[in-house]
This record gives C-alpha cells, sequence and structure tokens, in this order.
C-alpha cells in the first residue's frame, strides 16, 4: 500500500507542477513506482512537462464516468522502465466534472499499485482543491519567497489543519534567489519556515534551466549536475526517510577584498 | 410549614415560597395571605414585596399568574422575584463572561476565532487572521492579523499588548488601521475608546486613568 501527497499552494504560478514532476521523477530515479495524478481539470500542464502529452488516450473523467479503465489512462513513461505513471486531467471539462468522492476513490485505488501517488492540485481553494485533498494522506506546500504566496500558503495551511490529513504538512520554498534573501529584498528560508510553522522539506534554487527543461519535457532532476535539480533529488531522499542537509544558498566570497574584510572583522 | 410565609427586615417585605410546596398551593397560600394582609392594613400607599422562590426557577408564565394575584390588590405589588438558582445555561454564560480564556492556537490567514469574555492570547496570528471575543484583549503572543475586542459593540473594552505588528485593532465599532496610527513600540500598549469614541493608544502605566474599571478590577 503506497502513500499520496498532494502538492498545492493556494496561489497560481510558484511551482506545483514544476515540482510534481520532478518529484515524482526523483523517486522513480530511486526506483519507486509512482503516479501523478494531474487535478488540474480543464488547464492540464504536467503532461507537458513530463513530456507526454501526445501520448494521451483517456483521461480521469473519462475513469470516472466508465468510458475506460483506470489502467487504460495511465500513461507510461518509457524513461523510466515500468516506475513513472501519469493519470492526465480532461482538458474539456471543468473542476466540478469530479466530486471528492471519486477523486478519493481513484486515489485509493492507486495507492493498492504504486509506492507514491503525487496529486498535482489546481491554484485556487474551490473545488478543484478539495477534490485534491480528499485522497491524499500528506501534503506538500509550496510557495515561493513572495509575501503574496506566503499569504495564500497560510490561508491552504488553515484549511489544512481544520480538516487534517492523516499526516502532517510539509513545506517546499521554490525560486529561492540567493542575492535577493542576502540583500534583505525577500523573505528569508527561517522566515518563512517560522511563519508558516511548518516542517521544512526542501529549498529549490531559482534556475533558468528549470524553465529550458520543462520546455523540452524533461524534468530538470534528469540533470545530474543542475543545482535546482539536486534540491528536487534531496526532497525526494528526505520523502524516503533520509537525512540531507539543506543545500547552502550561497557560496561564501572569497575573492580578495572579501579576505581582507573579513580579517578586519575579526580583530 | 406554610407554602408562603411573610417576613419583614429592614429591606422591606418578603414572600418567603416554600420549595416543597406545590405552585397551585403557593397560589392559594398567597391568596390567602393577602386577603388577609389587606384585611388588616389600612395602608394607603402600595407596599412592594420581594419574592424568594428558594430553588425553584419560575417559568414565565408563573410569573405572570403571580402578577395576576397582586393587581387583584390594590396596594401590593411584586418588587421582584429572587430566586436561590440559576439555570446552567446561564452559569455558563457568566462564567464565559467572566472568565478570562486562554487562547494559544494559530490563527492563519482567512481563518477567524471568536470567543466570549476575555482573552489572554499566547499564540500567533498570521496576517489575515482575526480574533474576536466580547470582552478584553490581553496579548503575549504574536499579532499579525486583526484583533477586535468588545465585538460587536462594546467600546469600554481594551486590547492591551504588543500591537506594533498588527494590520488592525478594533473596539466596538471602532477601528484602527496600525499602520496608519503608530502606536509606540512596546509589548505594554492600551488601545481604548476615549470619550470621543476615536479608538487610542496610551501606555499600560497609564491604564488607572483610561479606564479605572479595567485597572480595579485586575486588582491594581
Amino acid at each position: 500500500m503506497g502513500k499520496s501527497i498532494v502538492i498545492t499552494s493556494g496561489k497560481g504560478g510558484v511551482g506545483k507542477t514544476t515540482s510534481s514532476a520532478n518529484i515524482g521523477t526523483a523517486l522513480a530515479l530511486m526506483g519507486k513506482r509512482v503516479c501523478l495524478v494531474d487535478l488540474d481539470i480543464g488547464l492540464r500542464n504536467l503532461d507537458v512537462i513530463l513530456g507526454l502529452d501526445n501520448r494521451i488516450i483517456f483521461d480521469i473523467v473519462d475513469v470516472v464516468e466508465g468510458r475506460a479503465k483506470l489502467a487504460q489512462a495511465l500513461v507510461k513513461d518509457k524513461r523510466f522502465d515500468d516506475q513513472l505513471y501519469l493519470l492526465p486531467a480532461a482538458q474539456n471539462t471543468d473542476k466540478t466534472a469530479l466530486t471528492e468522492d471519486q477523486a478519493k476513490a481513484i486515489v485509493d485505488e492507486l495507492k493498492e499499485e504504486f509506492d507514491y501517488v503525487l496529486i498535482d492540485c489546481p491554484a485556487g481553494i474551490e473545488q478543484g482543491f478539495l477534490n485534491a485533498v480528499a485522497g491524499a494522506d500528506a501534503a506538500i506546500i509550496v510557495t515561493t519567497p513572495e509575501i503574496s504566496a506566503v499569504r495564500d500558503a497560510d490561508r491552504v495551511v488553515g484549511l489544512l489543519e481544520k480538516n487534517p490529513l492523516k499526516e502532517e504538512s510539509h513545506l517546499i520554498i521554490n525560486r529561492i534567489r540567493g542575492h535577493m534573501m542576502a540583500d534583505g529584498e525577500a523573505m528569508d528560508v527561517d522566515e518563512i519556515t517560522h511563519h508558516l510553522g511548518l516542517p521544512l522539506l526542501g529549498i529549490v534554487l531559482d534556475d533558468d534551466e528549470v524553465i529550458a527543461t520543462s520546455n523540452r519535457g524533461e524534468p530538470i532532476v534528469l540533470e545530474s549536475e543542475n543545482p535546482a535539480g539536486r534540491c528536487y533529488r534531496d526532497i525526494a531522499r528526505r520523502l524516503e526517510g533520509e537525512t540531507v542537509p539543506l543545500m547552502k544558498i550561497q557560496q561564501p566570497k572569497t575573492g580578495l577584498w572579501s579576505k581582507i574584510t573579513h580579517w578586519f572583522s575579526r580583530g | 410549614m406554610q407554602a408562603v410565609v411573610l417576613r419583614g427586615n429592614q429591606d422591606g417585605y418578603q414572600l418567603v415560597l416554600d420549595q416543597a410546596a406545590s405552585f397551585k398551593e403557593i397560589q392559594e397560600a398567597l391568596r390567602e395571605l393577602l386577603d388577609n394582609l389587606a384585611a388588616d392594613s389600612n395602608a394607603t400607599s402600595q407596599i412592594s414585596f420581594d419574592v424568594l422562590s428558594n430553588r425553584r426557577l419560575l417559568t414565565a408564565e408563573q410569573n405572570k399568574q403571580l402578577e395576576q394575584i397582586f393587581s387583584d390588590y390594590d396596594h401590593f405589588q411584586i418588587h421582584k422575584v429572587i430566586p436561590d438558582v440559576i439555570t446552567i445555561k446561564d452559569a455558563i454564560h457568566l462564567k464565559e463572561q467572566d472568565n478570562v480564556h486562554l487562547a494559544t492556537q494559530t490563527i492563519r490567514n482567512g481563518q477567524t476565532l471568536e470567543l466570549k469574555g476575555d482573552v489572554l492570547y499566547l499564540g500567533l496570528i498570521n496576517e489575515g487572521g482575526r480574533l474576536l471575543t466580547t470582552g478584553n484583549i490581553y496579548v503575549l503572543g504574536s499579532v499579525f492579523g486583526i484583533l477586535q475586542a468588545g465585538y460587536p459593540s462594546g467600546e469600554d473594552k481594551v486590547v492591551i499588548g504588543d500591537l506594533q505588528h498588527a494590520q488592525q485593532v478594533r473596539i466596538g465599532e471602532q477601528i484602527s488601521i496600525v499602520e496608519a496610527d503608530q502606536p509606540v513600540e512596546g509589548s505594554q500598549t492600551v488601545a481604548y475608546v476615549n470619550d470621543l469614541h476615536v479608538l487610542e493608544y496610551g501606555q499600560l502605566s497609564d491604564l488607572k486613568t483610561i479606564n479605572p474599571r479595567i485597572y480595579h478590577q485586575m486588582g491594581g
């Protein structure tokens, strides 16, 4: 019996779908059997990021309405030998095409077969959110170091606390720009974690390559050297219970001038 | 023991209703007693009675029936009915009003915690969170959201604590936008509504002049 995790944020555009794709892929790389469920019905794009968009035959609404069996609708990612599957969202209807009970039934069925069922939640706190949360055992809240994203995350955490899931929610802070945090222009990691009162699952550095790779339909975790990819691999390892230290956000300056100031500041 | 006993003391006349008697017996005994009294006295001024109902709560209907009996006599009237007991509902209400509630939970964006009576708040209110209560609010926790004391209309209440980072402080119907009104830094700020119905900030050391009643209630 696997575990279902919803990836949510409240605000749109903070990287829920990118995080779902990358964490899922990272877990698959670790040898886990993973199913990604796209619940952003009407605005699906998890399939695009995974590069599976032209293989979709049936979707989740087809399954619910009996036009297809669940197994028929699953899209297999051929890069990973039987490890990674996607249950795509429907594109020609909206969030109300699904009820919470139906969503939960599908997730429960997938949990029988997979180690991880990752549910990609749509933005907002309406029916789509309720559907996504219905079948989840745990939640990962994604935010960025922006006040608006943190506020919405706070709202979502509040909603989750009212109807608690089986396990505690965890936090991912996405799109971290080291220089802005160092300058005090953006909220720093400790500030956000403390504000939301959630255990930190990981941070993800901002990197142009994340956009570039997802445009090619290849999750960034497949780039072994990329720092953002490493962040996602670290997150996957923490989900598996490993203790992995947080990545350093900015390397200390080692130029001549900073050495001199450092020498003086010691005195 | 008779169903109704007349007593007099320095506070006036009292009619004590026997707890064990039925209401019907009480009605009969009362009528008899008032008959005798009316015959005996040649009073020309009004006499009011306190009715002590002991551990009996009279229903509205029973109260009306008592009034009915008294209305038959020109010079007699009920001052008030005083029972020794209250309902559990009233007792809880009293307790709620009188107690200082301890609240520790986090109030997040979009959430409202509504309480009754005074609140000692030890938790965290994030931006967009709201704490409402009918009484006063004493803050020891961190507040980045909205505090409302004296909800919905008690302007005699106060909010005490570090209010600097709150979004708004409201007392009764008065609202202060904290960023605009800039209360002084520190954990001893008192927000209150002044004689001109304007929400103002003062210091805890001035509470005696700001709101003597709360000051004395705290044992000052």
